[in-house]
């Protein structure tokens, strides 16, 4: 990929974040640090460019090539920006017999994107993911870090709506089975307190 | 073994049985039920007091002596695991929890951390008592960000209030714990891929021997377990080997979660004695099956199906009477698949599951269960097939049993060699017709 803009640095105005995150593991194992710079760099800009690799490279005295490799293994870390919001339909068994392929028929023609794509705006992405561990509340849409489960067409619609005003709505959090619980929401804002 | 609590007369093994109490789940699904303050007006941290107070060796005999077994699938017995820690030598020892939950019928563990994750931390803290180690390592895969934010903010509240850190509890034992997130990959949930993911290097699982206990995260002594048989340790000390050991069979003692997903009216996560037989399980706590049923997963896919019939569901949920029946207990996911679900397209997703986790460290398991397995499949549910196709999985996965670095080309091929036990009428079918004998359909309810 052509990086054109020379990039700030990431971690430059962010030192705290940065110490907080090296401070976490023994000096024996700052190597640990590897994932956590990725996921910080991946969530706020959406991929994690050349220039990103070779900062974080410095940081932890690796080679590029290096964290190439560890990036290039795990599925989390894209090489390309994903959208604002990152659809992700769990494929695997349950959610299949749940409805999962014709829910993804359902997002691939609504949004009129296939698994793998962004839409021209950057808005939606659409991927197929595997088992998201939310068997037993099928079938499952991860956008970005949420899980909407037990998904119908019409919470759906209703998601879909609020993504295009922005909104990304707070999810039931279902709890089947033992303490059976369908909502209400939980208060907003209680995630990152 | 000497310790173990034998000849109960009358062991707890039905949900139906008065003696029985939800107890590791008895806070899921419980608003407000996850913080510390919470935690401790329930009585949380008693039996990290109470262990504390013991030597450590006591505390592994103890967890011997319940009979608890490994939550994480492969069923090790918990204290002997322990057993295994060379005496300190002055390095840093560590605790690892396996939090990266991905097994496709599993979902046990998130609840448990989302809902209760102070009952993570206090096993935490007692099997690192019990093993000698200051320092734990909780791996959470990386979906599951409201369970990492649940921990993250459960773990500052221990700190603040000297539950986690230097002199925990107000005793002189360290202990404080480091949160590490995944980044979607199956293979991280194998132990020893696990530590080295942790250690920022590519999820490839490690040569064993040495051991995780000889050497494990950082090259250092390292004890791994499941998040539920963690938070079992808990309650064991809480309230005594011969409490869990009072449930379940001589084989398998104690508590576990049977996730029911797939064609059941009521799917869910319900604590069950060991024991417990897959008929209480589906039919009762589950609502039973919608529509004709076929066959059963009874715990995660990389479990074996099982015929949907009487003798079947009447089969115990215990480690033995699993493997008789040539299969595993596993996670405890219970997958139930409807009569009119093609097996091929069923197992298909299965297979392509495991290909798109496989590693690529060893060939059996690259070119067998990442490259062929799903090409076939492929070539069958486009009609494309033969009979001698049907013939060649059958074969391939024969010789993929027993022959990968580790354990995951088996989650792949011994489930596909069942099913052409089971259902081999459902393959030469699609092979001879071009078209399953159960057709697609849109299976969206709701
Ligand atoms: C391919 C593969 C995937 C595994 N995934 C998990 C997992 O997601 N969670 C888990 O607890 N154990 C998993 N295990 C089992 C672990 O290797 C290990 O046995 C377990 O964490 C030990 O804890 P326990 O004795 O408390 O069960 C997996 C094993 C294999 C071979
Ligand atoms: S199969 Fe979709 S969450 Fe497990």
């Amino acid at each position: 990929m052509i990086e054109l803009q020379t990039a700030r640095p990431f971690f430059e105005d962010k030192p705290e974040l940065l110490q907080e995150i090296l401070g976490r593991y023994p000096d024996y194992g700052r190597r640990s640090a590897l994932m956590p710079l990725l996921w910080e760099v991946q969530r706020a800009e959406r991929y994690v460019s050349e220039a990103r690799i070779a900062e974080i490279a410095d940081i932890l005295d690796l080679t590029a090539t290096e964290v190439r490799g560890v990036m290039s293994f795990y599925s989390t870390y894209h090489g390309e920006p994903v959208g604002r919001y990152h659809l992700q339909v769990c494929a695997t068994l349950s959610c299949k017999l749940a409805g999962a392929d014709q829910l993804t028929d359902y997002l691939e023609d609504t949004l009129g994107l296939v698994p793998g794509e962004t839409d021209a705006e950057g808005r939606f992405s659409l991927q197929k993911v595997e088992c998201l561990g939310s068997c037993t509340t099928a079938p499952v849409l991860q956008v970005n870090d949420t899980y909407y489960e037990r998904v119908g067409r019409a919470d759906v619609d209703a998601l879909l709506a609020a993504m295009k005003e922005d909104v990304l709505p707070e999810p039931a959090r279902v709890r089947a089975g033992d303490n059976e619980r369908y909502g209400p929401a939980a208060p907003a804002g209680e995630e990152d307190a | 073994m000497s310790g173990a609590v034998t000849d109960t007369v009358d062991r707890i093994t039905s949900r139906r049985d008065p003696r029985f109490e939800v107890t590791l789940y008895a806070y899921v699904g419980v608003e407000g039920a996850h913080t510390l303050d919470a935690y401790l007006e329930r009585g949380g941290y008693d039996a990290a007091r109470r262990a504390l107070a013991m030597e450590p060796g006591e505390v592994v005999d103890l967890v011997k002596a319940s009979g608890l077994r490994g939550r994480g699938g492969a069923g090790f017995p918990a204290g002997v695991k322990w057993s295994f820690m060379p005496p300190p030598d002055g390095r840093d020892r560590y605790v690892v929890c396996n939090a990266d939950e991905s097994e496709p019928g599993s979902c046990k563990d998130r609840y448990l951390m989302e809902d209760d994750p102070h009952q993570l931390i206090e096993g935490m803290m007692i099997a690192g008592h019990a093993i000698q180690a200051t320092t734990g390592v909780i791996y959470v895969r990386g979906e599951y960000h409201h369970a990492y934010e649940r921990l993250r903010a459960a773990m500052e509240e221990a700190r603040a209030r000297g539950i986690l850190g230097r002199g925990v509890l107000g005793t002189d034992v360290d202990f404080d714990l480091i949160l590490h997130r995944g980044a979607g990959a199956y293979i991280c949930g194998e132990e020893t891929a696990l530590m080295n993911s942790f250690e920022g290097l590519r999820a490839n699982p490690r040569l064993k021997p040495p051991f995780p206990a000889q050497a494990g995260v950082y090259g250092r002594p390292t004890t791994i377990n499941n998040v539920t048989t963690l938070a079992s340790v808990v309650h064991v000390v809480a309230k005594g080997a011969d409490w869990f050991a009072a449930m379940g069979t001589d084989d398998s003692k104690g508590i576990h979660h049977a996730q029911v997903s797939g064609a059941v009216a009521r799917p869910g996560v319900f604590e069950v004695p060991l024991g417990i037989t897959y008929r209480e399980i589906i039919h009762d706590l589950a609502g039973g099956p919608v529509g004709p049923a076929k066959a059963f997963i009874p715990g995660g896919t990389s479990c074996p199906l099982l015929p949907f019939d009487d003798a079947h569901l009447d089969l115990p949920m215990e480690y033995a009477a699993m493997a008789n029946a040539g299969t595993m207990m596993g996670t405890g996911g219970v997958i139930v698949i409807p009569q009119d679900q093609c097996i091929v397209d069923a197992m298909y997703n299965v297979v392509r599951f495991y290909a798109h986790e496989s590693c690529g460290k060893c060939t059996p398991c690259r070119e067998g269960v990442a490259t062929w397995l799903p090409k076939m499949y492929q070539k069958l549910l486009a009609g494309l097939g033969t009979p001698e196709d049907v013939d060649l999985i059958e074969d391939m996965v024969k010789n993929l049993r027993g022959t990968a670095f580790c354990p995951l080309a088996d989650a792949a091929a011994w489930p596909v060699q069942k099913s052409l036990e089971l259902f081999r009428d459902e393959y030469e079918y699609l092979a001879h017709h071009g078209t399953p004998m159960y057709p697609a359909k849109d299976r969206w309810s709701a």
